[in-house]
């Protein structure tokens, strides 16, 4: 006889909740998305993983949008749908002899208030189909997150990159050297992954 | 591919002028630059060219020298970026009559011991090796760096995607030989 708990302990299915409806667009010299840098940066203090610290001035982050952001190969704010900026997401293709990269790094932060909510894992998603479909020849996108920084690793993994390696010592962080593990996402993963879902 | 490793005292100097034709018996052999970014160099007007503006100014392009005389070459390549300082790439060539005697990894060893002591901020001498090319990461794993993995489609070289081994060697590792 099923009875309302067997009924309740019976959910096969399982329904994960929609992606986030982020978007990413290019940052412009508006007031606004200067506010936007000047607070994603705030929040580095409190960020041991994120390299670069808050902005000394509200000059220093003009200069950093004009000089770093602006001529960026591939540099988008995470947009809520409400127009709210929640985060930065960025590609830079590797060089190759023939000026069709085969490789790009990716890098991103989101506001702290913004976490936990699935955002940078869709923007990781939405950032690597964007590259693959704008580098045509591109093989691979790789990232780089702390050991320590289990968060990050979870984004990565769920957005499709496999874990290559752990690379001791790899770089310098708040003045320590630290271990970073390299991820990667290559194109027929993503075709294997188009493939399973039709 | 069966080694016959004798013992061959092997050190490290600046290049000079004066190498041209030593270098260039490596620079133009095929058989070496196949696993290189460059190509074998066809005139020695263009090996001297390279070696004054790129060799001569560097002071981590060092020559190997076994039998008295230059033999190969190990270079570093250090991260522009001062954040990233903590490490440097090593790569070496090495002339195909002086491959399976233990030159390349006695200059390895060389190269990546002065590295530790003589830059300043450095933890971690990295290497990366084309996963087919089983006699390089043996000069490697003799000296003592660790595998740490595989990079997958990192590395686009002469027409064709290469998967590469990555390799380290840091201040918590000890030299094998």
């Amino acid at each position: 006889m099923e009875t309302e708990e067997n009924r309740k302990g019976d959910n096969r299915s399982i329904h994960l909740p929609p992606p986030p409806p982020i978007s990413l667009r290019p940052f412009d010299t508006s007031e606004s998305d200067i506010d936007g840098l000047v607070a994603l940066a705030a929040d580095a203090a409190a960020n041991r993983f994120l390299r670069r610290g808050p902005f000394a001035s509200r000059d220093d982050a003009v200069r950093f949008l004009h000089d770093k952001v602006l001529p960026h190969p591939w540099y988008r704010a995470i947009c809520l749908p409400d127009g709210r900026l929640v985060g930065s997401i960025s590609l830079r293709p590797g060089i190759s002899g023939d000026g069709a990269p085969r490789s790009a790094s990716l890098g991103y932060r989101v506001a702290p208030k913004f976490r936990c909510r699935g955002i940078a894992t869709e923007a990781v998603r939405a950032a690597t189909a964007a590259a693959f479909e704008e580098w045509p020849e591109l093989e691979r996108v790789e990232a780089v997150a702390d050991v320590e920084n289990p968060a990050s690793q979870r984004v990565l993994e769920k957005a499709g990159f496999a874990r290559e390696a752990v690379l001791r010592d790899y770089m310098v962080l708040k003045g320590e050297s630290r271990d970073v593990i390299m991820y990667s996402c290559m194109s027929r993963d993503r075709m294997a992954r188009k493939t399973l879902k039709t | 591919m069966a080694e016959a490793e004798l013992p061959a005292p092997v050190s490290l100097r600046r290049f000079d002028l004066s190498d041209l034709d030593d270098y260039w018996i490596w620079a133009s052999d095929e058989r070496v630059t196949a696993s290189c970014s460059w190509e074998a160099y066809k005139n020695k007007d263009d090996l001297r060219r390279y070696m004054a503006e790129t060799v001569l100014p560097n002071p981590w392009f060092l020559a190997i020298i076994a039998g008295g005389r230059p033999v190969g070459a190990v270079s570093l390549k250090i991260p522009e970026a001062a954040n990233d300082r903590c490490r440097v790439e090593l790569g070496y060539v090495l002339a195909r009559e002086w491959w399976g005697k233990g030159v390349a990894t006695a200059a390895v060893r060389l190269a990546t011991e002065a590295a530790m002591a003589e830059i300043q901020g450095l933890e971690r001498v990295e290497a990366l090796v084309e996963i087919g090319n089983k006699a390089s990461l043996r000069v490697l794993e003799k000296v003592g760096f660790q595998r740490e993995g595989l990079l997958r489609r990192y590395w686009w070289n002469k027409g064709l995607i290469w998967d590469m081994a990555i390799y380290s060697f840091t201040t918590a590792d000890s030299f094998l030989i």
